[in-house]
């Protein structure tokens, strides 16, 4: 059950991921990066991350609207596990009153 | 080091298995918390067409499970691969500068352990051994990184992440379409919760802003997965640019 182009895609993901991995003690070990790289480095993360689930910010339905604000609040204020199930939670029940 | 130095090493210095329990003692809430982290993962993977041996062993090699999540919410049939590959890259570049930062407490040891120990460093893992290190080099235990320590505390955590992604990928399709109950939710909420851990202020956040803005719009206004690249892209364009009036 593995997909050859699968199968390449997960073993290049893992690569360039070991390379990030070793890449920070092979070569920025005796190196200091400019405050621009490392604010670049710092905020790339963040980026990837936000434009992932930005569709969620322009759905065109209003209960999950609603429910991505209720998730949002949560996630500031609630670790991992608790938000999870508030957005869930959420979502389902706004699915069925709204949606 | 000074003789009270090395005294205070031979009474602390507990042996590699006491070593190995103290890391595993410390990941553990942490580990509670990857469970249902790593169902979802494995689930969502499912109904994108990933079989249940794939998924473990994409969560096995890769081992990173923010890109994992971005890779997934992006896997068509066939994968772009080249997208996802280059979204995982932006997704784990912080690890350049967790492995800068690990680095100094790893003089040590050879690069035959060294190699293996930084192919387990993950967020969590990250973070607890060099909390530890620092505080075991505060009270002048040497050397301040402790091997089995970090293992105790990375080893299990790899273990359950590819466990129970794999068990989610097998469950997934038993429990059904996962958007009919809001499970769906999940993802952007995991999301979330990861930046909101990136948090550093406003003014470190404004190329979040830039990606979000961007991302939305490319989505709204162009087909298939590009809004991804165009939102990370422009984010750190912004960064970049912004970097200079901090």
């Amino acid at each position: 059950m593995i997909d050859p182009v699968n199968l390449l895609a997960i073993v290049l993901m893992a690569s360039v991921t070991y390379l990030t991995r070793i890449g920070g003690y092979v070569i920025l070990r005796n190196r200091t990066l400019s405050p621009r790289a490392t604010a670049v480095m710092e905020a790339a993360p963040g980026c990837v991350l936000i434009s992932v689930i930005a569709p969620d910010f322009v759905s065109d339905n209003p209960a999950d609207l609603a429910a991505l604000a209720i998730t949002v609040l949560a996630a500031t204020r609630l670790s991992m596990l608790p938000t999870v199930i508030v957005a869930i939670a959420s979502a389902g029940v706004l699915r069925h009153l709204i949606g | 080091m000074s003789i009270s130095q090395a005294t205070l090493s031979d009474r602390t210095e507990g042996g590699i298995g006491s070593e190995f329990w103290r890391g595993m003692r410390s990941c553990t809430p942490v580990l509670l918390g990857i469970v249902p982290y790593a169902l979802v993962l494995g689930a969502q993977a499912a109904q994108k067409g990933l079989s249940p041996v794939e998924v473990p062993l994409m969560t096995g090699l890769n081992f990173a499970g923010g890109s994992e999540f971005a890779a997934i919410q992006l896997w068509t049939s066939p994968p772009h691969v080249l997208l996802i590959v280059a979204i995982t890259f932006l997704v784990n570049s912080r690890h350049l500068l967790m492995g800068a930062a690990l680095a100094p407490f790893l003089r040590h040891l050879p690069r035959r352990k060294v190699f293996p120990a930084l192919f387990l460093m993950c967020d969590e893992s990250w973070a607890l051994g060099l909390a530890d290190a620092r505080k075991r080099a505060a009270a002048g235990i040497g050397p301040a990184f402790s091997l089995p320590y970090y293992a105790g505390a990375s080893i299990p955590f790899y273990l359950a992440w590819v466990v129970f992604t794999g068990l989610g990928a097998a469950l997934g399709p038993v429990l059904g379409d996962v958007e009919a109950y809001g499970f769906d939710m999940a993802f952007p909420a995991v999301f979330l919760v990861l930046l909101a851990g990136m948090w550093k202020g406003v003014a470190a956040a404004r190329p979040w802003l830039v990606s979000l803005v961007v991302a939305a719009l490319v989505y709204l206004l162009v087909p298939g997965a590009w809004y991804v690249a165009a939102g990370a892209l422009s984010g750190l364009v912004a960064a970049y640019f912004l970097a200079g009036d901090a």
